[in-house]
Protein backbone atom coordinates (compact mmCIF):
# COMPACT_ATOMS: atom_id res chain seq x y z
CA UNK A 1 0.00 0.00 0.00
CA UNK A 2 0.92 3.40 -0.20
CA UNK A 3 1.39 6.10 2.03
CA UNK A 4 -0.74 8.54 2.67
CA UNK A 5 -0.17 11.24 -0.20
CA UNK A 6 -1.47 14.61 -1.21
CA UNK A 7 -1.76 16.31 -4.41
CA UNK A 8 -1.88 19.62 -5.74
CA UNK A 9 -2.37 20.27 -9.99
CA UNK A 10 -0.93 23.62 -10.55
CA UNK A 11 -2.14 24.98 -14.02
CA UNK A 12 1.13 26.75 -15.25
CA UNK A 13 5.59 26.16 -14.55
CA UNK A 14 5.35 29.36 -12.64
CA UNK A 15 2.65 27.49 -10.42
CA UNK A 16 4.66 24.02 -10.44
CA UNK A 17 8.08 25.73 -9.63
CA UNK A 18 6.30 27.74 -7.11
CA UNK A 19 5.19 24.61 -5.18
CA UNK A 20 8.32 22.82 -5.58
CA UNK A 21 9.88 25.68 -3.37
CA UNK A 22 7.09 26.08 -0.97
CA UNK A 23 7.18 22.49 0.00
CA UNK A 24 10.75 21.13 -0.91
CA UNK A 25 12.17 17.87 -0.10
CA UNK A 26 8.23 16.49 0.62
CA UNK A 27 7.20 16.79 -2.73
CA UNK A 28 7.89 15.39 -6.21
CA UNK A 29 6.49 16.08 -9.51
CA UNK A 30 4.43 13.70 -10.69
CA UNK A 31 3.60 12.75 -14.16
CA UNK A 32 2.47 9.48 -15.53
CA UNK A 33 3.66 8.05 -12.10
CA UNK A 34 4.84 4.84 -13.79
CA UNK A 35 8.11 4.57 -12.11
CA UNK A 36 7.24 7.44 -9.12
CA UNK A 37 4.21 5.23 -8.01
CA UNK A 38 6.73 1.88 -7.67
CA UNK A 39 9.46 3.44 -5.82
CA UNK A 40 7.17 5.39 -3.28
CA UNK A 41 5.30 1.99 -2.63
CA UNK A 42 8.85 0.18 -2.29
CA UNK A 43 10.23 2.46 0.03
CA UNK A 44 12.73 3.41 -1.86
CA UNK A 45 11.63 7.00 -1.72
CA UNK A 46 9.45 9.27 0.27
CA UNK A 47 7.19 11.61 -0.49
CA UNK A 48 4.20 13.55 1.16
CA UNK A 49 2.96 15.39 -1.98
CA UNK A 50 2.17 14.95 -5.36
CA UNK A 51 2.78 17.91 -7.37
CA UNK A 52 0.68 16.99 -10.63
CA UNK A 53 2.46 18.59 -13.85
CA UNK A 54 -0.41 16.96 -16.11
CA UNK A 55 -2.24 19.86 -15.74
CA UNK A 56 -0.03 22.37 -17.51
CA UNK A 57 -1.27 22.25 -21.19
CA UNK A 58 2.34 23.32 -22.55
CA UNK A 59 4.06 19.88 -21.62
CA UNK A 60 1.60 18.24 -24.27
CA UNK A 61 2.38 19.44 -26.96
CA UNK A 62 4.21 18.10 -29.89
CA UNK A 63 5.34 20.50 -32.54
CA UNK A 64 7.96 19.90 -35.34
CA UNK A 65 9.86 23.56 -35.98
CA UNK A 66 12.62 24.33 -38.56
CA UNK A 67 13.76 20.75 -38.70
CA UNK A 68 13.75 20.33 -34.87
CA UNK A 69 10.68 18.29 -33.43
CA UNK A 70 9.73 19.49 -29.93
CA UNK A 71 8.11 16.64 -27.46
CA UNK A 72 6.71 17.97 -24.83
CA UNK A 73 7.43 16.07 -21.39
CA UNK A 74 4.21 14.81 -20.20
CA UNK A 75 3.72 12.73 -24.12
CA UNK A 76 3.45 9.28 -22.90
CA UNK A 77 5.49 6.37 -24.23
CA UNK A 78 3.14 5.06 -26.19
CA UNK A 79 2.07 8.47 -27.95
CA UNK A 80 5.45 9.00 -29.19
CA UNK A 81 5.56 5.33 -30.40
CA UNK A 82 2.66 5.94 -32.48
CA UNK A 83 3.24 9.44 -33.65
CA UNK A 84 3.38 10.34 -37.82
CA UNK A 85 5.98 12.83 -36.74
CA UNK A 86 8.07 10.73 -34.49
CA UNK A 87 7.76 7.66 -37.27
CA UNK A 88 9.37 10.49 -39.63
CA UNK A 89 11.49 12.39 -37.93
CA UNK A 90 13.21 10.02 -35.62
CA UNK A 91 12.33 6.73 -36.50
CA UNK A 92 14.56 5.00 -34.06
CA UNK A 93 13.32 6.61 -31.40
CA UNK A 94 9.61 5.66 -32.25
CA UNK A 95 11.13 1.81 -32.04
CA UNK A 96 12.90 2.14 -28.54
CA UNK A 97 9.47 3.47 -27.63
CA UNK A 98 7.83 1.09 -28.45
CA UNK A 99 10.25 -0.97 -26.50
CA UNK A 100 9.77 0.46 -23.44
CA UNK A 101 8.45 -2.38 -20.54
CA UNK A 102 4.90 -3.02 -21.80
CA UNK A 103 2.00 -1.29 -23.79
CA UNK A 104 0.22 -0.65 -20.05
CA UNK A 105 3.66 1.15 -18.81
CA UNK A 106 3.76 3.11 -22.36
CA UNK A 107 0.25 4.29 -22.13
CA UNK A 108 0.99 5.88 -18.51
CA UNK A 109 4.81 6.47 -18.54
CA UNK A 110 5.96 9.68 -20.03
CA UNK A 111 9.04 10.39 -22.01
CA UNK A 112 9.74 13.49 -19.58
CA UNK A 113 9.56 11.39 -16.53
CA UNK A 114 11.60 8.72 -17.57
CA UNK A 115 14.85 10.87 -18.53
CA UNK A 116 14.15 13.11 -15.41
CA UNK A 117 14.25 9.97 -13.30
CA UNK A 118 17.23 8.73 -15.42
CA UNK A 119 17.06 5.21 -14.56
CA UNK A 120 20.06 3.37 -16.41
CA UNK A 121 17.61 1.14 -17.67
CA UNK A 122 16.32 3.28 -19.81
CA UNK A 123 15.62 2.98 -23.49
CA UNK A 124 14.76 6.49 -25.44
CA UNK A 125 17.74 8.38 -24.07
CA UNK A 126 20.43 6.61 -26.07
CA UNK A 127 18.41 7.36 -29.44
CA UNK A 128 17.91 11.00 -28.26
CA UNK A 129 21.87 11.37 -27.68
CA UNK A 130 22.66 10.54 -31.34
CA UNK A 131 20.23 13.43 -32.76
CA UNK A 132 22.08 15.61 -30.47
CA UNK A 133 18.49 16.37 -28.59
CA UNK A 134 18.43 19.22 -25.61
CA UNK A 135 16.08 19.68 -22.86
CA UNK A 136 14.38 22.64 -21.95
CA UNK A 137 14.03 23.90 -18.27
CA UNK A 138 11.35 25.69 -16.36
CA UNK A 139 11.24 27.55 -13.04
CA UNK A 140 10.09 30.58 -11.49
CA UNK A 141 12.29 32.93 -13.04
CA UNK A 142 12.33 31.50 -16.97
CA UNK A 143 13.39 28.90 -19.19
CA UNK A 144 17.21 27.68 -20.07
CA UNK A 145 18.35 24.75 -22.27
CA UNK A 146 21.03 22.04 -21.50
CA UNK A 147 22.12 19.36 -24.04
CA UNK A 148 21.12 15.88 -23.25
CA UNK A 149 24.83 14.91 -22.96
CA UNK A 150 25.03 17.28 -19.73
CA UNK A 151 21.64 16.67 -18.24
CA UNK A 152 22.55 12.92 -17.44
CA UNK A 153 24.78 13.29 -14.49
CA UNK A 154 25.03 10.21 -13.18
CA UNK A 155 22.59 6.91 -12.00
CA UNK A 156 19.19 8.24 -11.13
CA UNK A 157 20.58 12.07 -11.03
CA UNK A 158 20.34 15.03 -13.56
CA UNK A 159 20.68 18.55 -14.06
CA UNK A 160 17.63 19.54 -12.63
CA UNK A 161 17.67 21.86 -9.36
CA UNK A 162 14.92 21.59 -6.75
CA UNK A 163 12.85 23.92 -8.04
CA UNK A 164 13.03 23.08 -12.04
CA UNK A 165 10.62 21.94 -14.24
CA UNK A 166 11.71 19.79 -17.48
CA UNK A 167 9.35 21.39 -19.96
CA UNK A 168 10.57 19.83 -23.27
CA UNK A 169 12.69 17.71 -25.57
CA UNK A 170 14.30 18.91 -28.11
CA UNK A 171 15.22 16.64 -31.01
CA UNK A 172 17.22 17.96 -33.95
CA UNK A 173 16.86 16.43 -37.16
CA UNK A 174 19.50 13.85 -38.17
CA UNK A 175 22.25 14.98 -40.93
CA UNK A 176 20.90 14.96 -44.23
CA UNK A 177 20.54 11.00 -45.60
CA UNK A 178 22.28 9.87 -42.35
CA UNK A 179 19.99 7.12 -41.29
CA UNK A 180 19.46 5.74 -37.91
CA UNK A 181 18.94 2.42 -35.41
CA UNK A 182 18.52 1.48 -32.15
CA UNK A 183 18.17 -2.23 -31.29
CA UNK A 184 18.50 -4.00 -27.67
CA UNK A 185 19.10 -6.91 -25.96
CA UNK A 186 16.43 -7.74 -22.89
CA UNK A 187 15.30 -10.09 -20.35
CA UNK A 188 11.98 -9.52 -18.76
CA UNK A 189 10.69 -6.69 -20.16
CA UNK A 190 14.01 -4.73 -18.99
CA UNK A 191 17.23 -3.59 -21.52
CA UNK A 192 20.10 -4.99 -21.00
CA UNK A 193 21.68 -2.90 -23.37
CA UNK A 194 20.34 -0.52 -26.36
CA UNK A 195 22.25 0.63 -28.75
CA UNK A 196 21.43 3.72 -31.05
CA UNK A 197 23.63 4.17 -34.32
CA UNK A 198 23.08 6.80 -37.10
CA UNK A 199 25.48 6.77 -40.47
CA UNK A 200 25.46 8.27 -43.19
CA UNK A 201 26.31 6.30 -46.05
CA UNK A 202 28.39 6.92 -49.56
CA UNK A 203 29.91 3.97 -51.90
CA UNK A 204 29.78 1.90 -49.36
CA UNK A 205 31.65 3.40 -46.89
CA UNK A 206 30.33 5.18 -43.50
CA UNK A 207 31.16 8.49 -44.16
CA UNK A 208 29.60 9.97 -40.95
CA UNK A 209 28.95 7.94 -37.88
CA UNK A 210 27.06 8.74 -34.64
CA UNK A 211 26.78 6.04 -31.88
CA UNK A 212 25.01 5.92 -28.34
CA UNK A 213 25.08 3.21 -25.71
CA UNK A 214 22.86 2.65 -22.39
CA UNK A 215 21.84 0.98 -19.87
CA UNK A 216 25.83 -0.31 -19.74
CA UNK A 217 26.62 1.88 -16.44
CA UNK A 218 25.45 4.84 -14.62
CA UNK A 219 23.97 6.57 -17.17
CA UNK A 220 24.13 6.66 -21.45
CA UNK A 221 26.89 7.38 -23.42
CA UNK A 222 27.20 9.25 -26.87
CA UNK A 223 30.98 7.46 -28.29
CA UNK A 224 32.32 10.32 -29.79
CA UNK A 225 35.94 8.93 -30.05
CA UNK A 226 34.79 5.55 -31.75
CA UNK A 227 32.68 7.80 -34.36
CA UNK A 228 35.73 9.47 -35.60
CA UNK A 229 37.52 6.30 -35.75
CA UNK A 230 34.63 4.55 -37.92
CA UNK A 231 34.28 7.39 -40.40
CA UNK A 232 35.41 6.37 -43.59
CA UNK A 233 35.29 3.04 -43.52
CA UNK A 234 32.87 -0.13 -44.51
CA UNK A 235 30.93 -2.08 -42.57
CA UNK A 236 33.77 -5.08 -42.96
CA UNK A 237 36.46 -2.95 -41.08
CA UNK A 238 33.86 -1.03 -38.79
CA UNK A 239 33.07 -3.98 -37.14
CA UNK A 240 36.84 -4.88 -36.32
CA UNK A 241 37.21 -1.20 -35.15
CA UNK A 242 34.00 -2.16 -32.87
CA UNK A 243 35.52 -5.37 -31.43
CA UNK A 244 39.18 -3.81 -30.75
CA UNK A 245 37.96 -0.94 -28.55
CA UNK A 246 36.60 -2.55 -25.21
CA UNK A 247 38.92 -0.72 -23.08
CA UNK A 248 37.45 2.65 -24.29
CA UNK A 249 34.27 1.47 -23.41
CA UNK A 250 35.08 0.15 -20.49
CA UNK A 251 36.40 3.34 -19.16
CA UNK A 252 33.38 5.18 -21.02
CA UNK A 253 30.36 3.21 -20.07
CA UNK A 254 31.22 1.69 -16.95
CA UNK A 255 29.85 -1.96 -16.45
CA UNK A 256 28.15 -3.87 -13.58
CA UNK A 257 28.05 -7.21 -13.40
CA UNK A 258 24.47 -7.59 -12.39
CA UNK A 259 21.55 -10.09 -12.74
CA UNK A 260 21.24 -9.41 -16.55
CA UNK A 261 24.72 -10.35 -16.99
CA UNK A 262 28.62 -9.91 -16.40
CA UNK A 263 30.55 -6.74 -17.26
CA UNK A 264 32.37 -8.96 -19.59
CA UNK A 265 29.39 -10.07 -21.17
CA UNK A 266 27.81 -6.99 -21.49
CA UNK A 267 31.07 -5.34 -23.10
CA UNK A 268 31.63 -8.18 -25.62
CA UNK A 269 27.40 -7.84 -26.45
CA UNK A 270 27.81 -3.78 -26.90
CA UNK A 271 30.90 -4.89 -29.81
CA UNK A 272 28.56 -6.97 -31.59
CA UNK A 273 25.48 -4.99 -30.92
CA UNK A 274 26.54 -1.71 -32.55
CA UNK A 275 27.91 -3.68 -35.46
CA UNK A 276 24.26 -4.94 -36.00
CA UNK A 277 22.99 -1.47 -35.62
CA UNK A 278 25.39 -0.11 -38.13
CA UNK A 279 24.44 -3.23 -40.29
CA UNK A 280 20.42 -2.02 -39.97
CA UNK A 281 21.23 1.77 -40.78
CA UNK A 282 23.16 0.30 -43.74
CA UNK A 283 19.41 -1.79 -44.71
CA UNK A 284 17.52 1.53 -43.81
CA UNK A 285 16.86 1.71 -40.01
CA UNK A 286 14.24 -0.28 -37.65
CA UNK A 287 11.27 -2.04 -38.94
CA UNK A 288 8.67 0.13 -36.98
CA UNK A 289 5.71 -1.81 -35.53
CA UNK B 1 -2.50 25.84 -3.59
CA UNK B 2 -3.29 23.67 -0.84
CA UNK B 3 -2.48 20.13 -1.32
CA UNK B 4 -5.62 18.23 -1.05
CA UNK B 5 -4.86 14.90 0.45
CA UNK B 6 -8.72 13.44 -1.38
CA UNK B 7 -10.48 13.84 -4.46
CA UNK B 8 -14.12 14.26 -5.83
CA UNK B 9 -13.73 11.67 -8.10
CA UNK B 10 -16.68 11.42 -10.33
CA UNK B 11 -16.46 8.45 -13.71
CA UNK B 12 -17.96 5.78 -15.22
CA UNK B 13 -17.09 2.19 -14.07
CA UNK B 14 -19.00 -0.56 -16.22
CA UNK B 15 -21.22 1.65 -17.67
CA UNK B 16 -22.35 2.76 -14.41
CA UNK B 17 -21.37 6.26 -12.58
CA UNK B 18 -19.87 6.66 -9.40
CA UNK B 19 -19.42 9.68 -7.42
CA UNK B 20 -17.03 10.66 -4.01
CA UNK B 21 -13.84 11.41 -2.42
CA UNK B 22 -11.30 8.74 -2.54
CA UNK B 23 -7.59 9.37 -1.01
CA UNK B 24 -5.17 10.32 -3.22
CA UNK B 25 -2.82 7.01 -2.46
CA UNK B 26 -5.75 5.23 -3.19
CA UNK B 27 -4.57 2.63 -6.55
CA UNK B 28 -8.05 1.96 -9.44
CA UNK B 29 -7.18 -1.83 -8.11
CA UNK B 30 -7.83 -0.96 -4.45
CA UNK B 31 -10.93 1.20 -5.25
CA UNK B 32 -12.26 -1.74 -7.93
CA UNK B 33 -11.82 -4.25 -5.20
CA UNK B 34 -12.44 -3.03 -1.96
CA UNK B 35 -15.13 -0.37 -2.59
CA UNK B 36 -17.22 -2.09 -5.72
CA UNK B 37 -16.42 -5.57 -4.84
CA UNK B 38 -15.40 -6.07 -8.19
CA UNK B 39 -12.84 -8.39 -7.39
CA UNK B 40 -12.36 -9.93 -11.12
CA UNK B 41 -9.55 -7.67 -11.62
CA UNK B 42 -6.43 -9.17 -9.67
CA UNK B 43 -3.31 -8.15 -7.45
CA UNK B 44 -0.18 -9.89 -7.92
CA UNK B 45 2.94 -8.32 -8.55
CA UNK B 46 2.40 -4.70 -8.27
CA UNK B 47 5.07 -3.50 -10.60
CA UNK B 48 3.55 -2.85 -13.48
CA UNK B 49 4.93 -6.68 -14.90
CA UNK B 50 2.58 -9.38 -14.48
CA UNK B 51 -0.61 -7.74 -15.69
CA UNK B 52 -3.36 -9.37 -13.60
CA UNK B 53 -5.08 -5.84 -12.47
CA UNK B 54 -4.79 -5.06 -16.41
CA UNK B 55 -7.87 -2.75 -16.58
CA UNK B 56 -9.14 0.20 -19.70
CA UNK B 57 -9.24 3.40 -19.12
CA UNK B 58 -10.72 5.06 -21.91
CA UNK B 59 -10.45 1.96 -23.79
CA UNK B 60 -6.85 1.75 -23.26
CA UNK B 61 -5.16 -0.69 -20.93
CA UNK B 62 -3.35 0.25 -17.35
CA UNK B 63 -1.69 -1.86 -14.71
CA UNK B 64 -4.82 -0.65 -12.15
CA UNK B 65 -2.04 -1.57 -9.25
CA UNK B 66 -0.32 1.39 -9.98
CA UNK B 67 -2.51 3.93 -11.31
CA UNK B 68 -4.27 6.29 -8.77
CA UNK B 69 -8.23 5.86 -8.46
CA UNK B 70 -8.55 9.72 -9.37
CA UNK B 71 -6.76 9.48 -12.57
CA UNK B 72 -9.89 8.09 -13.86
CA UNK B 73 -11.71 11.07 -13.27
CA UNK B 74 -13.97 11.98 -16.11
CA UNK B 75 -13.43 8.95 -17.56
CA UNK B 76 -14.93 5.34 -18.29
CA UNK B 77 -13.49 2.33 -17.08
CA UNK B 78 -13.60 -1.34 -18.11
CA UNK B 79 -12.80 -4.68 -15.89
CA UNK B 80 -13.53 -7.94 -16.52
CA UNK B 81 -17.25 -7.76 -15.04
CA UNK B 82 -18.05 -5.21 -17.56
CA UNK B 83 -16.87 -7.49 -20.65
CA UNK B 84 -19.50 -9.53 -21.25
CA UNK B 85 -23.46 -7.98 -22.06
CA UNK B 86 -26.02 -9.15 -19.99
CA UNK B 87 -26.00 -13.07 -19.92
CA UNK B 88 -23.71 -13.27 -22.94
CA UNK B 89 -20.40 -13.76 -22.90
CA UNK B 90 -18.07 -11.55 -25.14
CA UNK B 91 -16.32 -13.50 -28.38
CA UNK B 92 -13.07 -13.41 -26.02
CA UNK B 93 -14.80 -15.17 -23.02
CA UNK B 94 -16.32 -17.83 -25.39
CA UNK B 95 -12.79 -18.37 -26.82
CA UNK B 96 -10.82 -18.87 -23.85
CA UNK B 97 -13.33 -21.12 -22.22
CA UNK B 98 -13.25 -23.50 -25.92
CA UNK B 99 -9.41 -23.52 -26.16
CA UNK B 100 -8.85 -23.74 -22.45
CA UNK B 101 -7.08 -20.93 -22.72
CA UNK B 102 -6.29 -21.22 -19.16
CA UNK B 103 -5.13 -23.50 -16.43
CA UNK B 104 -5.37 -21.79 -12.30
CA UNK B 105 -7.03 -18.66 -14.46
CA UNK B 106 -5.70 -16.06 -11.58
CA UNK B 107 -4.21 -14.42 -14.91
CA UNK B 108 -6.89 -14.77 -17.33
CA UNK B 109 -9.20 -11.37 -16.35
CA UNK B 110 -6.36 -9.62 -16.84
CA UNK B 111 -5.26 -11.43 -20.50
CA UNK B 112 -8.78 -10.88 -21.64
CA UNK B 113 -8.46 -7.00 -20.75
CA UNK B 114 -5.34 -7.19 -22.53
CA UNK B 115 -6.87 -8.96 -25.47
CA UNK B 116 -9.81 -6.64 -25.57
CA UNK B 117 -7.64 -3.29 -25.73
CA UNK B 118 -5.42 -4.97 -28.36
CA UNK B 119 -8.63 -5.74 -30.72
CA UNK B 120 -9.86 -2.37 -30.01
CA UNK B 121 -6.81 -1.02 -31.57
CA UNK B 122 -6.11 -3.36 -34.16
CA UNK B 123 -8.96 -5.65 -35.27
CA UNK B 124 -7.19 -7.90 -37.38
CA UNK B 125 -3.82 -9.04 -35.50
CA UNK B 126 -1.48 -11.82 -36.50
CA UNK B 127 -0.39 -13.63 -34.23
CA UNK B 128 3.20 -12.18 -33.56
CA UNK B 129 1.25 -8.95 -32.98
CA UNK B 130 -0.78 -10.98 -30.14
CA UNK B 131 2.83 -11.85 -28.82
CA UNK B 132 4.26 -9.13 -28.71
CA UNK B 133 1.15 -7.02 -27.25
CA UNK B 134 0.40 -9.90 -24.81
CA UNK B 135 4.44 -9.85 -23.76
CA UNK B 136 3.58 -7.98 -20.51
CA UNK B 137 0.90 -10.84 -19.22
CA UNK B 138 2.25 -13.43 -17.30
CA UNK B 139 0.48 -16.93 -17.31
CA UNK B 140 2.61 -19.01 -14.91
CA UNK B 141 1.01 -22.18 -15.99
CA UNK B 142 1.92 -21.70 -19.88
CA UNK B 143 -1.64 -21.36 -21.29
CA UNK B 144 -0.14 -18.91 -24.19
CA UNK B 145 -0.82 -21.06 -27.19
CA UNK B 146 -4.28 -21.33 -26.22
CA UNK B 147 -4.57 -17.58 -25.20
CA UNK B 148 -3.09 -16.40 -28.84
CA UNK B 149 -5.64 -18.96 -30.63
CA UNK B 150 -8.02 -17.68 -28.13
CA UNK B 151 -7.57 -14.06 -29.28
CA UNK B 152 -7.12 -15.47 -33.15
CA UNK B 153 -10.67 -16.80 -32.82
CA UNK B 154 -12.82 -13.66 -31.12
CA UNK B 155 -10.61 -11.22 -33.46
CA UNK B 156 -12.86 -13.41 -36.09
CA UNK B 157 -16.15 -13.24 -34.46
CA UNK B 158 -16.05 -9.81 -33.80
CA UNK B 159 -15.44 -9.36 -37.79
CA UNK B 160 -18.29 -11.57 -38.67
CA UNK B 161 -20.72 -10.09 -35.96
CA UNK B 162 -20.04 -6.75 -37.47
CA UNK B 163 -21.17 -8.00 -40.82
Amino acid sequence: MLSQLKLVQPATVREASQALADYGEKAKLYAGGAELLLLLRNGLLQSEILIDVKKIEALHRIRLDDGVLSIGACLTHRALETSTLVRAHAPALAYAESQVANVRVRNQGTLGGNLAFNDPHSDPGTVLLIHDASVVIGNESGERRIALNQFFLDMYATALEPADVLLEIEVPALPAGMKEAYLRLHRYQRPTLGVAAGGLMSDGTLEEVRLAVGCMGPKAERLTQLERKIAGVNLADAKRVLAEENNYLRELLRPVDDLLGSAEYKLYMTGVMLGEALKHVMQNGNELP
Amino acid sequence: MIPQSTFNLSFIVNGKSWSGEVPIEETLLEFLRNRLRLTGTKRSCESEVCGACTVLVDKRSVSSCNYLAFEAHERAVLTIEGVAQNDELDPLQQAFIRNIGAQCGYCTPGQIMAAKALLIENPHPTREQIAEWLSGNICRCGAYGAIAQSILEAAQEYQKSKV
